[in-house]
């Protein structure tokens, strides 16, 4: 089975409800985007799935939380994998552009006057001095991200080796990020390759 | 910011009005979606490198400011894209610089896009494949070294001085250790800041 990681709880129903119809194209686009705007205080992955699993029941909850799987290991921003999959799996690719547009079209839309705003007045001396301040709450939380996720690998002395090697490289050595994907994913791909029970790192 | 003005005098902004600077950015960005590992923070350095140090487009100072209103906006993670994309065609006008900007926006989520469909649609038939279990825990490590690395990376991008450096350390040790929203240490650094307490 999955398990799922992080902030979204596994919720088993107890009693088997029954699912809706699938979505159509306008239904994907119109779901995403009441999770979007429900989501404007933050904590995206929990709305959706108040959203998709308990309001309009599309999946059950073991399919949600398959998705956040799925969402989470591959590459793109987590959020909008989720809308991507949850579309894909109703209508294919074009379901997954009606889910995606959804998603990002009030936030990106507020975000383009915000960026306006600030390419328009950034010259102003207060607006200056406001952003000299905010930014460094904004790099406090870009240090905090590695931390967050530290103790998943306290145990495993090879990842934290490899979390070093990666780090001296881009930090000290400056060398860029697609290079050392690219020569440290495939040896630790190595590594971790499942051996059966008696491999390294099966159990962590 | 002497550092920033030598470096911007040291390379020129390239236009996206020319087709061929457009395309080359359409083509950076459609490469490093696939490098957007562990939800997308891992290419903040790479963002900084492409558009202050190559391109030109914007200081390094604005590039903090532009990380900070994208973490600070509602939304999805990951639409600094469209921001950099706006500052990269600023100087061509409001419309090139929207034009700009969604397509950044498009190019950096394509491939990763186009990838969960197929990954959506065949789940079941890799789940348990060794591939992707040796990619789940194989790349995880390295995840968590580039995070480290983009985090110091951000962190000199927007710090000048110790009470910058002050600010940051107490709002990580906050973050990791408390459930307050970002939202209310953006607000109070901001408020600082108005008041003269934080320089750059």
């Amino acid at each position: 089975m999955i398990e799922p990681q992080g902030s979204v709880a596994a919720m088993a129903s107890p009693e088997a409800e029954a699912l809706a119809p699938p979505p159509d194209h306008r239904q994907l686009f119109f779901g995403m985007m009441q999770v979007a705007l429900s989501a404007f205080g933050g904590g995206l992955s929990a709305w959706s799935q108040r959203i998709i699993v308990e309001e309009r029941r599309w999946m059950d909850n073991t399919s949600f939380l398959t998705g956040l799987t799925v969402a989470r290991l591959f590459p793109g921003p987590n959020q909008i994998n989720m809308a991507v999959y949850i579309g894909a799996r109703f209508q294919g690719l074009s379901g997954a552009l009606a889910a995606l547009a959804g998603m990002l079209l009030v936030p990106f839309s507020l975000l383009m006057l915000v960026g306006l705003a600030y390419f328009s007045f950034r010259s102003l001396p207060l607006v200056d001095r406001l952003l000299a301040g905010v930014v460094t709450a904004a790099a406090g939380l870009a240090l905090s991200m590695g931390f967050k996720i530290l103790h998943q690998y306290q145990r495993d002395p090879v990842a934290l080796l490899l979390a070093l090697a990666t780090f001296v490289a881009m930090a000290v050595f400056h060398i860029r990020l697609i290079p050392v994907v690219l020569v440290a994913g495939p040896l630790a791909m190595a590594w971790y390759w499942p051996r059966g029970a008696a491999g390294p790192g099966v159990d962590r | 910011m002497t550092d920033a003005l030598l470096l911007v005098s040291t390379c020129t902004p390239k236009s996206l009005g020319d087709w061929a600077n457009l395309l080359a950015v359409i083509r950076d960005f459609l490469s490093l979606s696939l490098f957007s590992l562990g939800g997308g923070n891992t290419l903040l350095s790479e963002y900084h490198h492409l558009s202050v140090s190559e391109y030109c487009w914007i200081s390094s100072d604005q590039f903090a400011d532009l990380y900070a209103l994208a973490e600070a906006a509602p939304g999805p993670s990951s639409m600094l894209v469209g921001l950099l994309g706006m500052g990269a065609a600023w100087r061509e006008g409001p419309g090139w610089a929207l034009l700009s900007a969604v397509v950044a926006e498009i190019a950096i989520l394509l491939p990763s896009t186009l990838l969960m469909v197929i990954a959506a649609l065949s789940w079941n038939r890799f789940r348990d494949s060794p591939w992707r279990i040796a990619f789940e825990r194989g790349l995880g490590p390295i995840t968590l070294g580039i995070l480290f690395a983009v985090g110091l990376k951000i962190l000199h991008t927007a710090d000048h001085g110790v009470p910058a450096y002050l600010v940051s350390i107490v709002v990580c040790l906050l973050t990791l250790r408390t459930k307050i929203s970002p939202l209310w240490f953006m607000a109070i650094a901001g408020l600082l800041g108005g008041f003269g307490l934080i320089n750059r």
